[in-house]
């Protein structure tokens, strides 16, 4: 057992390239394209298959199976096919070593990263590191949500884009979010009609949000009314205010009911399709050691940042000593949506290598800088006009919480009553958290219930362990690029104990002076 | 609960439980299952409730299965191969004796 990190970054390991990325969606990609063109090396490491991340996902080869992705291709849209220039400039650009199919089990403050590939594993060193990997939809636990049938918004569109799948039978979208109209108006060109669009968003938040409409917000806000309009004309019902919604069978969906205004309603369903928004993906970074705060508003937890990215440290003990080499980019750092993600790429992009040349201006960040304030000007009124739905409320007792080992609300309120008020503690005695999700699924949920009972305090996280991900022990056997006096560290005092703070209106850091 | 969008004309053959499934180059494991209409893609271990997947991204993790020997491969982030072997794992009673 050693006490506390190694004194400073070791020399003995040298980096395997100027800048790691971990994530090819439009942050990654644009970020890899902006340090390639600059001539530095770039290792893109991506959990997918191909590059494209969510949004684009698939775009490269379903162009290149055109024409048997032509309806395809029309059902997804411009805003799909706008991924095109990216895409091709990351594929064809020189100098970016794209390493698909590999997950990141571990991130270090001092650029290492564990992957996994195959059976494969091993550590690689980058001089920075950009975290790109962007949002999960939002966790929404409600009665009969693990059922087989009930499935995300993002679920369905990626079987669209990648599965070149569509869905039939008795279909209902619930939920709120701009994605779950976007998903209906794809599916209405591929000629799917769903039995109900239920929508917890009502026409209340939309004059509400009409004050935080700028003129650059409107274009968003025109096609999310064409949406809603070729849908009513369509005839495919809306309704909205829904409220209290369940997912009814036995092995699988059979029926959903839910709540709209006074009216219980009560309808036979093959495929139930949620959505309550979605909120940065923020495993790897708090694996990390980076500070979190909570934002209420948004029922999740944001990495801090400087606006470049640049990633803060939490306060405490941390695995790795010296200079926190790892910047955050895209809806993994602020949810903003493609156009936004490939502008803060490019900025991060500026500022990693203002940072390789060991610091001084960022040329062209200031041009960067305009466009990811531009980008953004839409989203204080979408974030508005589309509140928590599904998630607004913290689950009855009967709900399962933890999906993994399906641990009920009601069992975790038991033992806050018995005296609970720390969420590794939780953990600890029902496992919840502990399956092979590692809390992906129910910490936001877990942590708002220790909120409901204790309101004054911050909602926290689990504390975070490598590996983020499963590692097979094969894998870990053979371990390539292992540090040794990194391996050696092994004492329950590695990691700091996230504190989050409450995040402000603008939760960018300030630079420390 | 899904079915191709516009010509479908699979060339690679798995075998899902031993029986042989027609699959396409650029589907995953996960959309695979899903277009040949499998009820459920795994057991849970604790009451052995059947799942399917839900999240479709890597982060939900309902979507676990066997794939050529190894064990818990998320199927939604496996592109198929042909000949690949998948065993759909039914919680405890098979799943941990495999």
């Amino acid at each position: 057992m050693i006490a506390g990190p190694p004194p400073g970054r070791s020399d003995r390991m040298p980096p395997d390239a100027d800048v790691i990325v971990i994530g090819a969606g439009p942050a990654g990609m644009s970020a890899a394209v902006e340090l390639a063109a600059a001539g530095r090396s770039v290792i893109v490491l991506d959990m997918n298959a191909g590059p494209g991340g969510q949004v684009f996902r698939g775009l490269g080869e379903n162009l290149a199976a055109r024409p048997a992705t032509d309806a395809l291709l029309a059902a997804l849209g411009p805003a799909y096919r706008a991924g095109e220039r990216l895409v091709h400039a990351f594929v064809t650009a020189a100098g970016i070593d794209y390493r698909p199919s590999t997950t990141v089990w571990d991130l270090r403050s001092d650029g290492t990263v564990g992957w996994l590939r195959g059976a494969d594993a091993g550590y690689i060193r980058g001089r920075q590191v950009l975290l790109a990997t962007g949002a999960m939809e939002r966790p929404v636990p409600f009665p009969g949500w693990t059922l087989p049938g009930v499935m995300t918004a993002g679920a369905v569109q990626t079987l669209i884009k990648a599965g070149r799948l569509q869905p039939e039978g008795r279909i209902v979208l619930a939920g709120t979010g701009p994605l779950i109209l976007l998903l209906a108006d794809q599916l209405r060109r591929l000629g799917v009609r769903p039995c109900l669009i239920a929508r917890t968003d009502r026409l209340r938040d939309k004059v509400a949000a009409l004050p935080r409409l700028r003129p650059r917000g409107l274009p968003a806000l025109i096609k999310g009314l064409g949406w809603i309009a070729r849908l009513r004309l369509a005839g495919i019902p809306v309704i909205t205010g829904v409220t209290d919604l369940r997912a009814v069978g036995q092995d699988r969906v059979e029926r959903i009911s839910l709540r709209a205004g006074r009216r219980r309603i009560d309808l036979p369903c093959d495929l139930l399709i949620v959505h309550d928004g979605i909120v940065p993906a923020t495993d790897l970074a708090h694996a990390a050691g980076i500070e979190l705060a909570w934002a209420k508003a948004e029922a999740g937890w944001l990495p801090v940042t400087l606006t470049d990215g640049l990633a803060q440290a939490a306060p405490g003990p941390a695995l790795t000593s010296g200079p926190c080499r790892i910047f955050i980019s895209g809806d993994g750092r602020r949810i903003g949506g493609a156009e936004a993600a490939v502008a803060h790429g490019r900025m991060a992009a500026q500022a990693i290598l203002s940072a390789l040349r060991g610091g001084g201006a960022a040329t062209g960040a200031r041009l960067t800088f305009a466009e990811v304030r531009h980008s953004l000007v839409p989203r204080p009124f979408l974030d508005r006009a589309f509140p928590l739905g599904l998630a607004a409320g913290v689950p009855c007792d009967s709900t399962l919480v933890c999906r993994c080992e399906e641990i009920t609300a009601g069992a975790i309120r038991a033992e806050i009553r018995k005296g609970a008020r720390d969420i590794n503690l939780l953990r600890a005695t029902l496992r919840c958290g502990m399956g092979p999700c590692q809390g992906r699924n129910c910490a936001t949920t877990v942590a708002r219930l220790l909120a409901e009972a204790h309101p004054a305090a911050t909602p926290a996280p689990f504390r975070a362990r490598p590996p983020a991900r499963p590692l097979p022990l094969g894998a870990l056997a053979r371990l390539t690029g292992a540090d040794r006096a990194l391996a050696e560290i092994v004492s329950l005092q590695d990691k700091p104990v996230m504190m989050p703070r409450a995040a402000e209106d603008t939760p960018d850091a300030q630079p420390r002076a | 609960m899904f079915r191709p969008i516009g010509p479908s004309a699979p060339t690679l053959l798995l075998y899902l439980d031993g029986e042989r499934i027609a699959a396409h180059p650029h589907e995953s494991v996960a959309a695979c299952l899903l277009r040949h209409g499998v009820r459920a893609i795994r057991a849970t271990p604790v009451t052995g409730s059947p799942r399917l997947p839900y999240c479709m991204i890597g982060h939900c993790f309902d979507c676990l299965v066997e794939i050529d020997g190894h064990g818990s491969v998320q199927a939604c982030l496996a592109p198929v191969r042909d000949g690949m072997r998948v065993f759909a794992r039914s919680g405890m009673d098979k799943g941990s004796a495999r």
